[in-house]
């Protein structure tokens, strides 16, 4: 029962991360239908910001309030610089290809996934303590652990919970309710809602539909920052190849939520945390992608339009 | 189309592959004075860092050579069998590598491959045109051991009947028993296995599972993992219930393994961890953690470790930091050995010739060399069986025992 | 039929016809050209490779061209395709039908996997079959990594034979070059992707070849007009499966072996799929260009470009991450995507028609 108990809570700290990536899926998708290959590659290179901060600003001497502070600082830089970084990529790639057919931006994403997986093996290779002193540029990185892993419940409890757990689990519902707020009862979420119902309608409403698409970019890409930092602060290693699985994942549970909508994207994130955590205490690790694949198959037979999705008709 | 022109254009199929049936002979050469050899390793992804300590042990040799051996000049080709589209080693890459060195008659050794994969493709095609193969990191028993793998093997390598393939690293069949040897010398009564369902981490997983049933070590499980995860935070959960005295991971830092511990301690397991030589390298160190790492981190790693080396050994550490600013890792040694020995063969021989530098190869005898003293034995495996257990102390790899087979 | 049809049409195979006539000298050309030393790389056999592709990406063309469905997971069929020829042609099982078997019941079962995919899940539409495609994908490639008794799991099902041709054809003896296998299996896909293509272009003027492209141009109004397009779907979905399958045998016996379960990720999914919409999805040509450009330019002028910008190191030179060029091979290839579809967003050569997409 213990047993039980704790792999549910792995799912579903777990499940929080893969489901602050796949909202920047989720928002993308919503609006451009475009599946963005290169947000989870966008996620590893806002993880390397916020390693090369914390090695910069020694952040992993500081304690109590100075910590949280520094934290709070990192947070912020790896957002600005994700969503500023997808904002531009958009201006410089995706907004030239808006009436291509819709196959090409696909096509254009996966050549920005390469050229940032590229950048993450470069950046693997500066010469600071934190990325290994630039011994061997690909290797994964230790991101330190700068939250307390004690186990809240006592060393003697059998069940884990640490106050990384909570951490993550909070802070991760704090963003995605204020996500959630942004689109529901701000100006550009209701924007954001009209474009992606209907993109040319809502430029004869007087929208100016590339600057909310250039916005949902930068939203999206800020949160794949913030995921960044929660995910080293969680895993505490990183890769210049992470985005691959990542953004896989986050691509999943955007699908198996009901693609565009926001909190099936978080369901769906946390169902993918839940059912890897089972299958690898039930079934064997070595099984885990291919039961949570099979799983996926059989949800969309059953549900097609995805767990949250609303069945759509389709337009003549 | 009229039927007509189809059949013209098979008859001109028909000629055009009778062409096939003249058997080729690979030409004679360029310059009869300039030998070449190549490197085929996986130069783009993940395996690069350890692919970049080959090659820079390989130019060392060549370079202290003065890129000559008696009048033949050495010339070295660097080659990638990764693609950009697969990120790693390329199935094609690698048969394409390997057919372009047999067909090069100025080739006259093939240094790779770093993945047992790629060595199970290449083999074939460079033993059938008589090129000496030798591996710096192949440690895939069914590669050269007959009785050992799958039925077919090693035969199956060698269409010719000839050993053209050669390894300077102990095979796993050595490193997995050492490696239990080890675990219960330490007094481990029971052990997880854990392995990145690679050919090299599987295959030492395989081995290492076997000899512990044997030898009384209890086997609480064994598991493939997914090199690719994020964490193993629930499979840690899992195995922290069974409390084992080891686990032990078939694989490399590339494949996760510093997750794998880092996870460990925080599921809270007092576990210690054994990994292959794949993970002997800094790297291994940086990704776990310096703080996880230390007293927890056992290494296996065939011969002595470098900075234990003594005479040549020591030689070659300290040529290595000079020349590369950095310190040697595990595999630099191995690529400098390798170039060695072609070196050392190719002087032996006198002549460009690949039957006779084969030879030259297949008898060769390292006497305290950077590896120490051995030579190959008729498998085309190196004679050392010794392996070195390794910890981990104050972020540094400490040497603790020998382990001899 | 008009005489424009008629011209069309004729027009369609004579540039198949000379595309062929081109590529057929080349094989021997290119091995003379190896012999006498005149080139760096082996270009018969990456031209092998991306005929290869070219198969796959023909397989998928009617998969994601002509029915419309978006499909991520092509690897999978690929990797069935190259498993089934594994198991029916090693030494360790008793069926050893060659090269030859395997060709035919390659297509077939992976034909029947897509089969049985296809039917349940058809009807989801773009972006949810799309993942369900995915999801395939990974399951089969887990499932033969794990299943090590029927698939030897990471060590791959090897030697594959070669293709068995009659001795006056070719001969038998131990070639030490490797040279014949090379131009064996050149003229071997070859053909078969001649083959191939010669059949597409008949096939779109039959009924069902008809309802392909009413079914891409506009599903609702070929439902009307009383086109059944789940079965259409499903023909187009199993076929394309299928020919990805042979694909997958003929990669399998040229690299004699299945290799390991990875190879077939999604990586190479996405790989297929970036060819065919560089190349102009929907069109034949386009599956083949695409195929041309994009493995080319992986496989054979990346590794040159690498030699000829990075040179020889000097002795003494320490490289670091930066300097060795091949590490720069992703950003180049990355570029290489997002310009040419910046430049040339409906392929490089695109189907005349309309513009055929995967709607949602």
């Amino acid at each position: 029962m213990t047993l039980v108990l704790q792999q549910l809570i792995i799912g579903l700290t777990n499940g929080m991360v893969f489901a602050l990536i796949a909202l920047g899926y989720t928002m993308v998708y919503g609006i451009l239908e475009l599946i963005n290959f290169a947000h989870g590659d966008l996620f590893m290179l806002a993880s390397f910001v916020a390693l090369t901060l914390v090695g910069m600003l020694s952040i992993a001497d500081l304690h109590g309030g100075a910590l949280f502070g520094a934290l709070l600082l990192v947070v912020a830089a790896c957002a600005l610089f994700s969503g500023g970084l997808n904002w531009t990529v958009d201006r410089v790639v995706y907004r030239r290809l808006r009436s291509a057919p819709k196959l090409a931006p696909l096509v254009s994403a996966i050549g920005v996934s390469f050229i940032f997986q590229n950048l993450g093996l470069f950046w693997g290779g500066l010469s600071m303590d934190v990325m290994g002193g630039g011994v061997a540029a690909a290797a994964p990185k230790a991101f330190p652990d700068l939250l307390p892993s004690d186990n809240l419940l006592g060393e003697g409890s059998a069940l884990r919970i640490t106050m990384k757990d909570v951490v993550v689990v909070l802070s991760s519902l704090a963003v995605m309710a204020g996500l959630f707020l942004l689109v529901r009862f701000t100006k550009l979420g209701k924007a954001m809602r009209a474009t992606a119902q209907n993109p040319t309608a809502a430029r004869l409403m007087g929208i100016d539909v590339d600057a909310v698409i250039g916005w949902t970019f930068a939203i999206g890409g800020a949160l794949a920052g913030f995921a960044a930092v929660i995910y080293g602060l969680y895993i505490n290693t990183i890769h210049y190849q992470m985005g691959y699985q990542n953004g896989l994942y986050a691509f999943t549970a955007a699908v198996l939520g009901g693609i565009g909508n926001i909190p099936g994207a978080v369901l769906g994130g946390l169902v993918i945390g839940v059912v890897r955590a089972f299958s690898d205490q039930a079934i064997g690790a070595e099984w885990q992608p291919a039961v949570l694949f099979s799983m996926l198959i059989v949800i969309l037979v059953f549900r097609p339009q995805g767990l949250l999705g609303s069945t759509m008709r389709e337009k003549v | 189309m009229r039927a007509s022109h189809w059949l013209t254009i098979s008859l001109a199929a028909v000629l055009v592959l009778g062409g096939c049936k003249k058997s080729a002979q690979a030409g004679s050469g360029g310059d009869p004075k300039t030998i070449v050899i190549v490197s085929s390793l996986p130069r783009t992804g993940s395996a690069n860092a350890q692919t970049t300590t080959i090659v820079n042990g390989i130019r060392m040799a060549i370079e202290e050579a003065g890129g000559k051996v008696g009048d033949f000049t050495i010339k070295f080709e660097d080659w990638d069998d990764a693609s950009a589209k697969k990120g790693d080693w390329d199935p094609e890459v690698e048969a394409a590598n390997a057919e372009k060195a047999a067909n090069n008659p100025d080739v006259m050794a093939y240094i790779g491959t770093y993945n047992s994969g790629a060595a199970k493709i290449a083999m074939p095609v460079l033993n059938k045109a008589n090129l000496p193969m030798i591996s710096p990191a192949n440690t895939y028993t069914g590669l050269t051991k007959p009785g050992k793998g799958e039925p077919n093997e090693p035969q199956v390598y060698r269409p010719t009947g000839k050993i053209t393939y050669f390894r300077v690293v102990p095979a796993d069949d050595i490193q997995g028993p050492s490696a239990v040897k080890w675990m219960k010398q330490m007094g481990a009564k029971s052990v997880y296995i854990l392995d990145d369902r690679n050919l090299y981490g599987k295959g030492l997983a395989d081995t290492v599972e076997a000899t512990a049933a044997a030898d009384g070590l209890k086997v609480l499980g064994h598991e493939g993992i997914d090199p690719k995860a994020q964490e193993y935070k629930s499979l840690m959960a899992k195995i922290a219930a069974l409390s084992p005295d080891f686990i032990y991971y078939g694989g490399t830092t590339q494949t996760n393994a510093g997750q794998l511990l880092k996870d460990m301690v925080a599921a809270g397991l007092k576990s210690k961890f054994m990994a292959p030589d794949g993970c002997y390298e800094d790297a291994f160190i940086s990704a776990a953690g310096a703080e996880i790492a230390n007293g927890r981190a056992h290494l296996t790693f065939g011969g002595v470790p470098p900075e234990k080396l003594t005479g040549k050994g020591a030689e070659f550490v300290k040529k290595y930091e000079e020349r590369y600013k950095s310190k040697p890792e595990a595999y630099a040694v191995y690529g400098y050995v390798c170039a060695k020995v072609v070196l050392e063969a190719i002087a032996k021989a006198g002549k460009k010739d690949r039957e006779a530098i084969r030879q030259a190869i297949a008898a060769t005898e390292q006497k305290d060399g950077a590896l120490g003293t051995w030579k190959f034995d008729a498998n085309g495996d190196t004679s050392i069986t010794l392996m070195s257990g390794n910890g981990v102390k104050d972020g540094k790899f400490d040497f603790i025992t020998l382990l001899g087979n | 039929m008009d005489w424009r049809s008629l011209a069309r049409r004729f027009l369609g195979f004579e540039s198949v016809a000379l595309a062929f006539l081109l590529l057929y000298p080349l094989a021997p050309f290119l091995d003379w050209m190896l012999e006498s030393q005149q080139l760096p790389v082996r270009l018969d056999r990456q031209l092998v490779t991306i005929f290869i592709f070219a198969i796959l990406a023909l397989g998928l063309n009617l998969q994601v061209g002509t029915a419309g469905l978006l499909q991520l997971g092509i690897a999978a069929f690929f990797a069935i395709g190259a498993y089934t020829a594994g198991v029916l042609t090693v030494e360790k099982y008793p069926f050893q039908l060659g090269f030859w078997g395997a060709l035919l019941f390659g297509p077939l079962v992976a034909g029947l996997a897509g089969a049985a995919l296809g039917a349940p899940t058809l009807r989801l539409r773009g972006d949810y079959l799309a993942l369900v495609t995915l999801g395939f994908g990974e399951v089969v490639r887990v499932v033969l990594i794990n299943l090590e008794s029927i698939t030897d799991g990471p060590r791959g099902l090897n030697p594959i034979p070669a293709p068995w041709l009659p001795e006056w054809l070719v001969s038998t003896e131990i070639d030490p070059t490797g040279r014949r296998q090379v131009l064996v299996m050149y003229y071997l896909t070859l053909w078969i992707l001649v083959a191939l293509v010669v059949a597409f272009r008949t096939l779109e003027r039959t009924r069902l070849g008809r309802s392909f492209v009413a079914l891409r141009e506009d599903e609702l109004v070929s439902a009307c007009m009383g086109l059944n397009p789940t079965r259409t779907k499903l023909i187009a979905f199993a076929v394309g499966a299928a020919i990805a399958g042979l694909a997958g045998v003929l990669y399998a016996t040229n690299l004699t072996t299945t290799a390991e379960p990875n190879t077939y990720d999604f990586n190479y999914s996405i790989m297929v799929l970036c060819c065919l919409i560089i190349g102009g999805l929907g069109s034949l040509r386009g599956a083949l260009l695409g195929s041309l450009v994009l493995i080319g330019f992986d496989n054979v002028i990346s590794p040159l470009l690498t030699r000829l910008i990075q040179g020889e190191p000097k002795p003494g030179e320490v490289q670091s991450v930066f300097t060795t060029f091949s590490n720069w091979r992703w950003i180049i290839f990355g570029l290489a995507l997002v310009l040419m579809m910046r430049f040339r967003p409906n392929g490089l050569w695109p189907a005349s028609r309309s513009h055929p997409e995967p709607r949602a």
